[in-house]
């Protein structure tokens, strides 16, 4: 029974992996294919969306399967427990990558006002930001999580920093505003990304210590 | 009066020069279910008969440290054990009614033996209102010269306890209740449980921590002799403060 159950949670855990790579393709290819203003690319990002919504549901309804047959208890139950919110934190991630690919069409045909240098950073950090939270929940290793309240400030102030760029090439010419409020968005969308891998941090957390924590 | 049902303070209880309960301390708060559970062979039913003194009837059982009762202490010197008995209930693990005395006579017989009834009324009452708080009146009142044998495992349980309720006692302890009935009789063994503890400290032993997790408000892991760890039952089944019981609850402990 126990190997059976092991067998079954290393499987459903190696599914939240997957997912974590399909959700992080999603955003690091859609900040990828605004650069170049991809549309191509873009679609493909968009066209990922149905993949990651059945990933979800699977990963749920197997999750669920196994707390009905095995009733898991202590560390056990906490794993499932950490694996059913982390598919929904992954989910948002993975359709913000959707939201921001569904700009790339819009912005195609106007261009870009600046070379994008912040947006890109932000989505790497985020991207790093979520893969430690994977690799804290593969190996149990929470050190990987002690600075995410730190890296989650320094995206706030990107995001900040990029919102009173934008006002100024607003202020500047009128013309920009379309762009700058998707750029707004977009860094919005990149911090709630964010948030969403702190909020994974704190179930990993939780998962592997039993005690809570909460990061802002 | 002490809000606790059972105080232990320092238990140590020895089989000759076997050391098997070692320096426990616990809190058994009134009115709810107190589970102990723990690996085979840990020390849980020794610890359960030294809460009324069940042990005295082992010669070669040697018991320290204190055990009190509603603030009484259990094993001073001028305390009855036939009394502390009556206060503290037992139930084991083998459904074992006097087979050859009827479902009725089965409850009668320690009433009348203890003198707790004074007419034939007064003991026809408490019987019907003994099965029926232990939740088999219905099932046996037409039937109650029927000897138990006819009875399901689950239902001899039931009347096992009905013959415990019966004599007012204040604590029930439980040994593995339902390891030998089937999950029907079990679930409804467990249903009892949920509502005695609205007049009684039920203590509840058991294997099966699944079970200590439907049932208990309180639970306490015991391994090799000693407390591990005690706590609200919710806190201890999701995030358990020691690494053994964590083992013990994910099955890791062999
Ligand atoms: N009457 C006895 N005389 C001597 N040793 C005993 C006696 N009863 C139990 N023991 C020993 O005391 C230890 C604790 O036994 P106990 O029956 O209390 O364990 P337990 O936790 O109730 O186990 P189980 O879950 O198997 O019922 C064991 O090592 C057992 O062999
Ligand atoms: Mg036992």
């Amino acid at each position: 029974m126990k190997e059976r159950f092991e067998k079954d949670l290393n499987k459903l855990k190696s599914e939240v992996e997957r997912m974590a790579e399909l959700a992080l393709s999603m955003l690091v290819d859609s900040v990828e294919s605004l650069k170049t203003l991809d549309v191509k690319m873009a679609e493909n990002v968009i066209s990922r969306k149905d993949s990651l919504a059945d990933m979800d549901e699977s990963i749920e309804e197997e999750a669920l399967r196994m707390v009905a047959i095995y009733q898991p208890m202590a560390k056990d139950l906490r794993t499932i427990a950490a694996v059913l919110k982390m598919i929904t934190y992954l989910y948002r991630i993975g359709r913000y990558g959707k939201d921001i690919a569904g700009m790339v069409k819009s912005l195609e045909g106007k261009g870009h006002i600046a070379k994008l240098v912040e947006i890109p950073y932000m989505a790497n950090s985020v991207a790093d930001m979520v893969r430690d939270a994977i690799t804290a929940f593969k190996t149990e290793n929470i050190s990987l999580l002690n600075d995410f309240e730190e890296r989650d400030d320094k995206l706030d102030s990107i995001r900040y920093s990029i919102f009173r760029e934008c006002i100024t090439y607003m202020m500047e010419d009128p013309r920009n505003i379309t762009q700058c409020s998707y750029y707004i968005m977009i860094a919005k969308y990149l911090e709630r990304c964010g948030d969403n891998a702190c909020k994974m941090a704190e179930k990993i957390h939780f998962m592997v210590t039993g005690e809570r924590i909460e990061i802002k | 009066m002490s809000k606790y049902a059972i105080e232990v303070e320092n238990l140590n209880i020895y089989y000759g020069n076997n050391h098997v309960i070692k320096g426990i301390n616990l809190k058994i708060p009134q009115k709810t279910v107190f589970a102990i559970m723990g690996p085979s062979g840990c020390g849980k039913s020794t610890m359960l008969r030294s809460f009324n003194r069940l042990l005295d009837l082992n010669k070669n059982a040697r018991v320290t440290g204190s055990v009190r009762l509603f603030g009484r202490d259990i094993y001073a010197g001028d305390i009855d054990s036939v009394e502390v008995r009556r206060e503290v209930g037992m139930v084991f693990q083998y459904p074992n009614p006097f087979p050859h005395l009827s479902i009725y006579d089965n409850i009668a017989l320690g009433l009348k033996m203890n003198k707790l009834v004074k007419s034939a009324e007064e003991l026809e009452g408490r019987i019907e209102w003994a099965l029926k708080k232990a939740g088999l009146w219905e099932e046996v009142k037409h039937r109650l010269n029927d000897y138990p044998s006819g009875l399901s495992g689950g239902q001899r349980q039931r009347l096992v306890i009905a013959r415990v309720i019966a004599m007012k006692p204040k604590v029930i302890m439980m040994d593995e209740p339902t390891a030998n009935i089937d999950p029907v009789g079990s679930k409804k063994v467990e249903d009892l449980i949920f509502e005695l503890k609205k007049d009684y400290t039920i203590v509840l032993v058991t294997h099966n921590p699944a079970q200590a997790a439907r049932v208990s408000d309180y639970v306490a892991f015991i391994y090799l002799g000693e407390l591990v760890e005690t706590g609200e039952t919710g806190k201890i089944f999701t995030a358990p403060g020691s690494k053994l019981t964590e083992k013990y609850l994910t099955g890791k402990l062999v």
